[in-house]
């Protein structure tokens, strides 16, 4: 089997743009995903609204840890899908990658750098 | 320094958490998220989806069921990483698809807030 680098795609979306972005994925062939909710400003340090400035906007964090070489197409179909409709607004997110240096799936007990060819290999 | 994420079902958090203390593993980070797999679902209701049932359509959902799991991070030294992964797969093995994942990531640097020390004495 060949040892594929996996990269951690980690990317910081707005709570309602999770759905579309979760589809995305789905049609572009990443069903594995983890999501769970985060609060955090950016570079604007937050909005602004009145007096008030509010420093931790609620959003999601999607998390994936997919193959090396689907990395680039990955953030492509993240970004379409997470960004406002048009030109994109401040608060749309962020996209980190990060390396991973093994993969283990708990069910098989097996240490998997490329689990989608070991999943076919034995389907 | 390895950081190793596991995302793992509810219901085993107790046993991990005592499996993991067993082997001296104290310290950990938990929280609650949802994902999805590689869309290994019930075989019934895929059955149920292809024989065109909407009940079974409308479950599987175009953006697929996000099932709620719960994922511990832990930053360990290198010689400890074997045996962390050696107890999660242990105590959280079923055999069936939604067991969870492992992951192993590289950490450069950590840092103690209460003392100050930096590197890898900060987290043992």
């Amino acid at each position: 089997m060949d040892n594929h680098m996996m990269m951690m795609v980690r990317a910081i979306v707005r709570p309602e743009k999770a759905d579309s972005v979760l589809k995305a994925l789905m049609d572009a062939g990443f069903p594995a995903v983890t999501k769970y909710a985060v609060a955090g400003r950016g570079k604007q340090r937050g909005i602004k609204i009145g007096q008030v400035t509010y420093d931790e906007i609620p959003k999601t964090l999607l998390m994936s840890v997919i193959r090396d070489e689907d990395v680039e197409f990955a953030i492509k179909t993240i970004m379409e899908a997470a960004r406002t409709k048009g030109k994109g607004a401040f608060g749309d997110g962020k996209i980190f990658v990060s390396p991973v240096d093994d993969v283990y799936t708990i069910s098989s007990g097996v240490c998997d750098t490329a689990p989608v060819e070991e999943a076919e290999a034995t389907a | 320094m390895k950081e190793i994420i596991a995302v793992v079902r509810m219901n085993t958090m107790n046993q991990t958490k005592q499996a993991l203390t067993k082997i001296g593993i104290d310290s950990m980070f938990a929280h609650e998220c949802q994902g999805r797999g590689r869309g290994l679902v019930d075989v019934k209701i895929l059955a149920g989806a292809s024989q065109g049932y909407e009940e079974a359509i409308a479950l599987l959902g175009e953006k697929g069921k996000l099932y709620s799991k719960r994922m511990l991070t832990m930053v360990v030294s290198d010689h400890n990483v074997e045996p962390v992964i050696k107890t999660l797969i242990e105590t959280n093995q079923t055999g069936k698809p939604g067991d969870g994942k492992i992951f192993v990531l590289p950490i450069s640097n950590a840092a103690r807030v209460r003392t100050g020390e930096i590197g890898p004495k900060a987290i043992v």
